[in-house]
């Protein structure tokens, strides 16, 4: 029995040093004084945030993919809303094929996504490649992710709730403004702050959509063929890291609040 | 001078697509009544509360309510409210708020409306509550909210979904004697939903038992208990002993009939309150309409005797099944508990005191 337990606690400890020690190495070579990204380290400095900050196509490319990622998220957490209200609390013809065409994105290679979108861009609208076209393959893959959180938290609404309100005196829309969405919000910035961290982080779809418009992941990529840029890399995904933590620590803080201000119980969020 | 019924059900039917839940309701629901629709579990009661309330379309009838006609008049427009089993209450406003949730759209002034809350808050027993989390409340105090939400607006009718069924004995009964006090304090028109006989009985001014999306019987509470129309309504509420029975002929609003273990005797045409149905004849009766006799007591008016199969101590009450001569199935009997009255064993034999006018004849 006891051995058994260290076992699992060995397997528990690589599981995890596999997982984040890589990432607590970015900021380490972020702040080390060498070109190089090996030890021994040289020495403490700040040079290559400097170098990060005085990069302009760096900068437009973060500007790039933080309105992508924004415009992604309110686009599809919209959409959203829509689907996942009208898949939870009606029944009409053919909800399970449309339902599961919606979701579809999610097992779909994005690779197959990213050419057939651009094939049909190019061939249809000519060339319009840039940042609206990512954001709608984005809105693509984000909204089902988006349905599954916001499914959950319509799910979990008590149809009478509703019903009471509609039998005060208050019509659809007012009972799903002023009873719905307040008690649904934890799910609405869950979805919100998921959707954005994926259009933030999305690849192909931005390399094959954005014709000659980088996004961050993009313009990352491209300057790994510079050894010269790595350290600004590291500097840039330290920045990432911390920014990522922050993101995290608002969703948690909203969904706690959520969870305190209904008093339901907290049974674990999806972060 | 007659008045207009409040609420007026001309064979309503409702289908949920090859399900018929409603089989041709007929009612009419006085104005400042207490009434209760009673029966078992699906059988359609919160569907006719529902269709009441404009949350269900009826496939068929009319439902009028105040003399108006409700077809294609929403539940936000009717002037009903309804309490919710599960309460409804918003979890993400005050009780204030949620009680005040209706007067939204009512032209008084905040200071109006929010004494108005205050009112309502008090009338329910929640005074001072108004600034509390809504959803930091007891299971009884959730319910007095409710109340206090859906009466703030005078509504006509209000509807109550087996509003009790969520709280524990004591409160249970505590709230049942608050909703009739405060019933006859409002004197709005109540129609509350149970599954519990006890229920319907303690609080109702009349009950429609109802079996199968079908009403059964409508009455006040005392006739449907001692002259219910069918076996079954019987059988729903409280206990009913019934024995095997022949006629033996009916004449000047008298029935002659030959029950088994008691014997040939004559009852009043009022005590076969339902309709003939063609099948075998039987006598029924109260479990306390039976008086078991001490030694050397005498019957008042007609005896028979048994033998006692089980004794089931109360506290206030003894219930014995006894076997009347001549019967084989033991017939229940409850007996109040008196100083100097023992309680009697297992098998021993005794005389049992009847009578005539405490016997219902299905037929
Ligand atoms: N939306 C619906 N769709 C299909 N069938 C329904 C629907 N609502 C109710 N029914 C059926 O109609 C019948 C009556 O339901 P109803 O809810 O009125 O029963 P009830 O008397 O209130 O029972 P309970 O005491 O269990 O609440 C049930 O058999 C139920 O399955
Ligand atoms: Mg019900």
């Amino acid at each position: 029995m006891k051995s058994n337990g260290n076992g699992l606690l060995v397997y528990a400890i690589v599981y995890l040093a596999f997982l984040y020690a890589p990432i607590f190495l970015l900021p380490l070579f972020a702040f080390n004084d060498a070109t190089i990204i090996a030890f021994p380290l040289r020495g403490f400095t700040t040079g290559w945030f400097k170098a990060m900050a005085d990069d302009g196509v760096l900068k437009g490319a973060v500007l790039n993919s933080l309105i992508v990622a924004s415009s992604t998220a309110v686009l599809s957490t919209t959409l959203a809303i829509f689907a996942a209200r009208a898949s939870t609390r009606f029944d009409f013809k053919g909800k399970g094929a449309i339902m599961g065409l919606i979701m579809m994105p999610l097992v779909l290679p994005e690779i197959v996504m990213a050419m057939a979108i651009l094939v049909v861009f190019l061939q249809v609208f000519g060339d319009i490649l840039g940042l609206f076209t990512i954001i709608l393959g984005h809105t693509l893959v984000c909204t089902p992710f988006a349905i599954a959180i916001l499914s959950a938290a319509f799910q979990s609404l008590d149809k009478s709730l509703e019903e009471a309100a509609y039998d005060l005196g208050e019509n659809k829309f007012s009972t799903f403004r002023l009873i719905i969405l307040p008690l649904v919000l934890p799910g609405v910035v869950s979805a919100l702050l998921i959707s954005f961290t994926i259009s933030m982080d999305e690849f192909i779809l931005a390399n094959f959509l954005g014709g000659q418009t980088p996004t961050l992941p993009v313009y990352i990529y491209s300057q790994l063929r510079f050894p010269k840029a790595i350290p600004v890399i590291m500097a840039v995904a330290t920045c990432l890291v911390a920014v990522s933590i922050c993101l995290l620590i608002i969703a948690e803080y909203f969904r706690r609040r959520g969870v305190a201000k209904t008093g339901g119980k907290d049974t674990g969020g999806f972060l | 001078m007659t008045q207009r019924p409040m609420i007026e059900l001309k064979d309503v039917h409702k289908y949920y697509g090859d399900y018929h839940a409603l089989r041709g309701i007929n009612a009419d629901i006085k104005a400042g009544e207490f009434f209760s629709l009673l029966g078992p579990s699906g059988c359609g009661k919160t569907t006719l509360l529902r269709t009441i309330a404009g949350f269900e379309d009826i496939t068929s009838g009319v439902v009028m309510i105040d003399a108006k006609h409700m077809e294609g008049v929403p539940a936000n427009k009717r002037p009903t409210n309804m309490v919710f089993q599960s309460y409804a209450i918003f979890p993400h406003l005050t009780v204030a708020q949620n009680v005040g949730f209706g007067l939204r759209r009512d032209p008084r002034s905040q200071a109006e409306k929010d004494k108005a809350v205050a009112e309502a808050l008090e009338m329910v027993g929640l005074k001072g509550f108004g600034a509390r989390a809504a959803h930091a409340l007891s299971g009884g105090q959730r319910q007095r909210v409710a109340l206090a939400r859906a009466l703030i607006l005078k509504p006509k009718v209000l509807l109550l979904d087996e509003p009790l069924s969520a709280l524990d004995k004591k409160l249970r009964e505590n709230m049942q004697v608050e909703l009739i006090k405060l019933q006859r304090q409002v004197g709005i028109t109540f129609i509350l939903v149970t599954h519990d006989q006890e229920e319907a009985l303690v609080m109702s001014d009349r009950i429609a038992v109802m079996f199968e999306g079908e009403i059964a019987q409508l009455d006040d509470p005392e006739t449907l208990y001692r002259l219910p129309k069918s076996r079954k309504v019987a059988d729903f509420i409280g206990h009913m002993n019934f024995l095997p029975a022949a006629i033996h002929g009916e004449a000047n609003g008298e029935i002659e009939v030959e029950v088994l273990g008691l014997g040939r005797c004559h009852i009043s045409d009022k005590q076969a309150p339902g309709a003939v149905s063609g099948g075998e004849a039987s006598i029924g009766f109260r479990p306390e309409t039976l008086t078991i006799l001490y030694e050397g007591q005498a019957a008042t008016d007609r005896e028979t005797t048994g033998k006692v199969e089980e004794v089931v101590y109360y506290g206030d009450m003894t219930y014995y099944d006894v076997k009347l001569d001549g019967v084989a199935d033991p017939v229940r009997i409850s007996m109040r508990n008196v100083p100097g009255r023992p309680v009697l064993e297992r098998g021993a034999s005794t005389r049992v005191a009847w009578s005539a006018s405490a016997l219902v004849l299905f037929r």
